[in-house]
């Protein structure tokens, strides 16, 4: 049989060698399973007519249940989802065809019972971009942009954090050591500031960027960690009766300060009306998005757009400008982490401050050795001329580019024994809990307990779980693993047509971006059943994106927690978020909408196209037909029906959203139709029918989404031996209501969570530095 | 009599000392500033430029051959620069095609573009072979500050896949140091600044050294602390600090290199803020820098990805809001077809603006341009069919003062693209007889009228 060739493969590899293969029931095989595949499916899946490219004749035999689990996994999803027979072909009776799902799952619950539970195993991990900014975060109060500085790290399995994919590169290893030093010298903050400030403004005629007419925004790099002044110009005013506004102060994304702008006539006299405002402010050296902005800008909305910048009619942002840096009274917060003691006070103190910097860095206890080799590097700055302050830095410096440091390493006693399982250590563990639940390095509580030990007792391992989960470092949780998991990443790379949705501002992307993460974190922290991924009574709005939603009553630029009142929206899939990036630039494209939906909340995996299927023919909808109709005749190609009718049927079920999620009934000059039938005969006319009856499939919806948590806290794929434990924390889940909280405390509690094992030598080629082809090196 | 000597350049530039050492003046020095192994003779500079989602074949294709008449419309931009330029036809990546792997020709197409194997189709075990200019860059890389420059100007993409079933590894990468270790390509035009010329405050010789010194014994800390740590770990594991350990040789080779070549270079530009919005500035910045270092004989070989194999880039600065990838599955569509060609043009003017600056520069007797090949091309050719066959190619340049260039030329249908890179790489002085697919040179680059394959 060949679903695809990749498939194939894939069996071949999962067969380990060793594993015992349960004995298949051939007269309940014969009994249930073969009258349906001889009588139903054998007439278009044999050998001559080959259906779809899949022979099924060979399985008539009961020992393929046993030897080809993935392709009986995929005939069994066909029969039991009502996907095949398809339209046209007799049906077997209901009773057979729940006869031969129970025969068939029960010989795979008969067959897991006598594998060996096998925890896997993990490869070593790189930190990724995220990972490194957040870790110098906790590890030395200090904000460093990695996320700009390295390059992207690739993914594997849809996320950026797996162990194999993360591979160095020469440029990498060159931005970690210079990343190292620049880290270590702004962390002892040793380099020296001007000696006068720098002055840098932005207005209109230079790179002020106008987003709205309260709203500016400017991309400005801060060359040093310091305090600065932050001058605001506000050409202009308004009537006299106009209110003050209140100004909001916004780097990257975080308000910063805020300042009350006056804005009726002065009575002054000026050529050009005009005031200022500045706040002083402390910011950290890197690539930095600034943006001022007017909050609950009543007046300019009574303004004539065309007199937007008239300044005669009206007041507005017109630059912004830095000054500085000003050394900053208070000591930096990355001094008091490294200087514990004051390193003149003598040689103890300065082994005190390096052990304590390695023993954090390298997340698990030192050995003296190490804080030996380390304290060299201090002595040989000091012999170079230096202070004893620029050789702890250089021994940081040494750290940061250490593999104990960029890697997270976890140690085998068998290295070479795939058969022997260990539970990690308990600093490991602690190191996978933090990296899984804040893309980070743990904290002192959390490496405490672990160095005690007491992370095997479960409950303690609960209550910190329970406080990591809670914690706002948490919110690294929702960025990155709900930001790859429903793919809003790359909510910055996507570029909607301007003239076709004028709506779409940078603004209107970050409020998307802020309601899914803040609904992600709401029922995480919250601890909310996941089907309220899929469909919920409430989310995240502020005035703007309510407004952009159709939403009347929420007012001001703050996010709140808003009761959905109609069935438009709710849940995931009506954000805009998601159906921004599941979009072409200039129109919807259900094909698109549909695969992300199976791949992302279904966890079906939609298989490439077959090799010569003719292309599916998206670019013809035009002004003739709605798109609907289009996609509809182009079915009638059989090949293509086979994927596009179960992808296009949910990606059609969205079509009420326009390609920035905005909520629509028309199509241009045709009538939006959302309705659809599913493969099981289930049928929708609205999204919200469609939503409900996603949730019907919710063991299928929580299970994929088990899989992307466990992939995500692991950092390796799913292999058949997980299955075990993926269906224990499913059927755990649906115990409990699938409680968010309770499918992350089944994860850690899993055995690939907490355990490993070494693996079977295998001749794999060593990647080796590009060599000469032989005829060269002979020559 | 006197005759001008030709000082062994790194000697010169030691006796300089703390000198920080302009361009021009660089220039000025020319007879005695070639690093090359024959003395007196200008080193030969290769770069790729490729651009992604093939070309529409009717306007990249004149309807002659031989000597340049009028140049078809995607090249127009380059007709002041015809007489330095040659057309290679009918040149063919096999690698490419499906080969059983089924769709996915855009992944397929990057990934094997200067490697010539077929990648292997996967989303998470990556294998391709090392590129070419690897190949070259690790003979001759020993002799300038960076063996290599890995550039692009899209980034790369982060969430999903790439090109049905292929990682994205192998459209966001042109340059393959293993067959597992793809070189991620810089795009920051400031971060490329400050890797060739520092950053921020200059540093005096003598910081520099202490850098050097530092950085050594730094490297030389890890690769001690990951030799102790490798001992006890699984094979997987080992490979991947053997992976780290291999990238630190290299960092290593470059810190020696900059002892050696203890110098300032002035770029005469200013740091640039980031990375601008706009796509013809970016491009203009980025080139620029090559052509510096090009110049200063920073590096010699650089891939250059115009933008991601299989980009939907919108170009609204041309009135495109379409995105590019759309637009080329444009079914003999003539609204869509414009769109693709104005996209095709647009690359094409970005990248004439180089070749004039690399032409404009003066190298001795000659100009940067003779001494280089700048070789502009797709990884497809007509890219709603995604064919793999006479794959735009361009070369501009004299590749040392030795193409006869100012024409087009047909090689046999299906001669493989790697035959022109065994001709490359003699250019670039690592000669060797089989790459990839290859079946033999491509000769005829350098005499005039006769039959290519």
């Amino acid at each position: 049989m060949t679903w695809n060739s990749k498939y194939l493969v894939l069996t071949a590899a999962l067969l380990r060698p060793g594993l015992a293969l349960a004995d298949v029931d051939a007269a309940g095989f014969e009994k249930n399973v073969k009258p349906v595949l001889k009588n139903t499916c054998s007439g278009c899946h044999n050998a001559t007519v080959m259906s779809g490219g899949v022979n099924l004749v060979p399985y008539m035999e009961a020992s393929t249940v046993a030897e080809d689990r993935p392709s009986w996994d995929k005939i069994l999803e066909k029969i039991e989802s009502g996907e095949m027979p398809p339209k046209g072909i007799p049906r077997p009776s209901q009773a057979q065809v729940t006869a031969l799902a129970k025969f068939i799952h029960g010989e795979f619950d008969k067959a897991d019972a006598l594998v060996k539970p096998d925890p896997g195993r993990v490869t070593a991990r790189r930190l990724n971009r995220n990972e490194y900014k957040n870790t110098i975060r906790d590890l030395l109060a200090l904000d460093f942009r990695a996320d700009k500085d390295f390059p992207t790290d690739d993914s594997g399995y849809g996320f950026d954090n797996i162990g194999d994919i993360l591979t160095i590169s020469p440029v990498l290893m060159e931005k970690y050591m210079n990343a190292a030093e620049t880290i270590a010298s702004r962390a002892m903050g040793a380099d020296p500031l001007p000696k006068k400030p720098l002055e840098v403004t932005y207005d209109k005629n230079r790179a002020l960027r106008r987003l709205d007419f309260s709203t500016v925004e400017a991309s400005h790099r801060v060359d040093f960690d310091g305090e600065y002044i932050v001058r605001f110009g506000f050409p202009g005013e308004r009537a006299t009766d106009a209110k003050p506004v209140k100004m909001n102060f916004l780097m990257d994304g975080h308000a910063i300060g805020t300042l009350d702008v006056e804005t009726k006539p002065s009575k002054l006299v000026y050529f050009n009306p005009f005031s200022d405002g500045e706040m002083r402010v402390y910011l950290p050296e890197g690539d930095h998005v600034f943006r001022a902005a007017f909050l609950n800008d009543e007046f300019v909305k009574s303004v004539d757009p065309k007199d937007a910048y008239n300044d005669k009619k009206n007041k507005f942002i017109g630059s912004i400008t830095f000054v500085g840096p000003f050394p900053s009274k208070v000591e930096k917060a990355s001094r008091q982490k490294i200087l514990i003691c004051n390193p003149a006070s003598g040689q103890a103190c300065v082994e005190k401050i390096v052990a304590n910097l390695a023993h954090h860095a390298y997340r698990r206890p030192v050995a003296k050795q190490e804080v030996a080799s380390l304290l060299k590097f201090v002595a040989m700055a000091k012999s170079s001329g230096q202070s004893t302050e620029q050789g702890i830095q250089l021994a940081l410096e040494a750290m940061l580019v250490s593999p104990a440091f960029l890697f997270r390493i976890e140690r085998d006693p068998n290295p070479l024994d795939a058969q022997r399982a260990h539970r990690l250590t308990d600093p490991e563990l602690a190191t996978r809990l933090s990296y899984f639940l804040w893309s980070s390095m743990p904290d002192d509580e959390l490496l405490t307990l672990a160095e005690a030990g007491k992370l095997k007792d479960p409950a303690t391992l609960d209550a910190q779980v329970k406080r990591m989960m809670t914690d706002k470092k948490a919110g690294a949780f929702a960025d990155n693993f709900a930001g790859q998991w429903l793919e809003i990443r790359n909510l910055d790379s996507i570029t909607p047509d301007p003239q076709k949705f004028k709506a779409w501002t940078p603004q209107l992307k970050d409020e998307m971006r802020t309601e899914t993460n803040m609904f992600f974190e709401h029922v995480l922290s919250e601890n909310r059943p996941i089907s309220e991924f899929i469909d919920a009574k409430y989310t995240f709005l502020n005035e703007d994106l309510a407004k952009f939603y159709g939403i009347a009553g929420v007012k001001g630029p703050d996010f709140r927690r808003v009761e959905l009142t109609t069935d438009q929206r709710g849940g995931v899939l009506s954000q805009g978020s998601v159906l921004a990036v599941a979009s072409y630039p200039s129109r919807t494209s259900p094909t698109i909408r549909g695969k992300y939906v199976l791949n992302n909340i279904l966890g079906t995996v939609v298989p490439p196209p077959p090799p010569d299927t003719p292309m599916f023919d998206e670019s013809k909808i035009g002004p003739e037909f709605s798109i609907r109709k289009q996609m509809e005749e182009h079915r009638n190609n059989a090949t293509c029906a086979s994927c596009h009718s179960k992808m296009d049927v949910l990606g059609f079920g969205l079509e009420n959203y326009d390609a920035i999620g905005k909520w629509r009934t028309m199509d241009g000059k045709f009538p939006i139709d959302v309705g659809g039938t599913m493969p099981n005969g289930k049928t929708f006319q609205t999204p919200a029918e469609m939503r409900t009856i996603l949730l019907a499939g919710m063991p299928q919806v929580s299970r994929c989404l088990i899989e992307k948590i466990m992939t995500f806290a692991l950092g390796r794929g799913m292999q058949t031996y997980d299955n075990r434990s993926i269906d224990r924390i499913n059927k755990t889940l649906a115990a409990d209501g699938y409680r968010f909280q309770t499918l992350i405390f089944e994860v850690v509690h899993s055995l690939p969570f907490q355990s490993r094992r070494g693996e079977t030598p295998v001749t794999k080629q060593v990647p080796t530095p590009p060599t000469k082809p032989k005829e060269i090196a002979a020559k | 009599m006197i005759v001008p000597k030709a000082l062994p350049r790194r000697t010169f530039l030691r006796g300089l000392g703390t000198a920080a050492i302009g361009l021009p003046f660089l220039d000025a020095m020319a007879p005695a500033l070639r690093a090359s192994s024959v003395p007196g003779k200008a080193p030969v500079r290769m770069a790729f430029f490729y651009v992604p989602n093939g070309q529409i074949m009717d306007s990249w294709n004149p309807s002659y051959e031989g000597k340049f008449q009028e140049l078809p419309r995607t090249l127009k931009a380059l007709e002041p620069y015809k007489d330095d330029m040659l057309q290679i036809g009918n040149l063919t990546h096999n690698t490419g095609r499906a080969l059983l792997d089924g769709a996915g020709d855009h992944g397929r197409c990057c990934g094997s573009y200067l490697t010539g194997i077929q990648v292997k189709k996967s989303l998470v075990e990556i294998k391709n072979g090392t590129s070419f200019d690897q190949i070259v860059a690790n003979e001759i890389g020993k002799q300038t500050r960076f063996a290599s420059l890995e550039l692009g100007m899209e980034d790369a993409r982060q969430a999903g896949d790439c090109d049905s079933g292929y990682s994205c590894a192998y459209t966001n990468n042109l340059a393959w140091r293993s067959e597992m270790q793809p070189m991620p390509p810089i795009l920051d035009p400031r971060a490329l600044f400050e890797r060739l010329f520092g950053k921020g405050q200059p540093m005096t010789p003598e910081e520099r050294l202490r850098q050097a010194k530092y950085r050594r014994s730094i490297l030389d800390f890890v690769t001690e602390d990951t030799r102790k740590l490798e001992s006890n770990l699984g094979p997987t594991d080992r490979r991947k600090m053997d992976e780290y350990l291999s990238s630190i040789r290299e960092v290593e080779r470059q810190i020696e290199r900059a002892e050696k070549d203890n110098k300032n270079i002035d770029p005469h530009m200013d740091k640039p803020y980031g990375v601008p919005a706009d796509f013809a500035e970016h491009f203009r910045m980025m080139s620029n820098m090559i052509a510096i270092a090009f110049q200063a004989d920073q590096t010699r070989i650089v891939t250059f990805l115009m933008t991601r194999e299989g980009s939907s880039r919108a170009y609204r600065e041309i009135g495109i809001s379409d995105g590019h990838h759309p637009c080329t599955h444009h079914r003999n569509q003539e609204d869509l077809m414009e769109k693709v060609r104005k996209i095709n043009e647009y690359h094409v003017q970005q990248f004439a603006g180089f070749v004039e600056k690399m032409k404009s520069t003066k190298e001795g007797d000659s100009t940067l341009l003779d001494n280089s090949m700048l070789v502009y091309g797709a990884g497809l050719s007509d890219p709603n069919a995604h064919l793999h066959e006479d794959l735009p190619t361009i070369i501009l340049g004299k590749g040392g003062n030795s193409f006869k260039t100012g024409r087009r030329l047909l090689a046999r249908r299906e001669t493989p693209m790697c035959n022109l890179f065994l001709t490359m790489m003699d250019r670039m002085g690592v000669p060797t007889d089989h790459f990839g697919d290859s079946t033999g040179r491509l000769a005829g680059l350098d005499m005039e009228g006769l039959d290519l394959g």
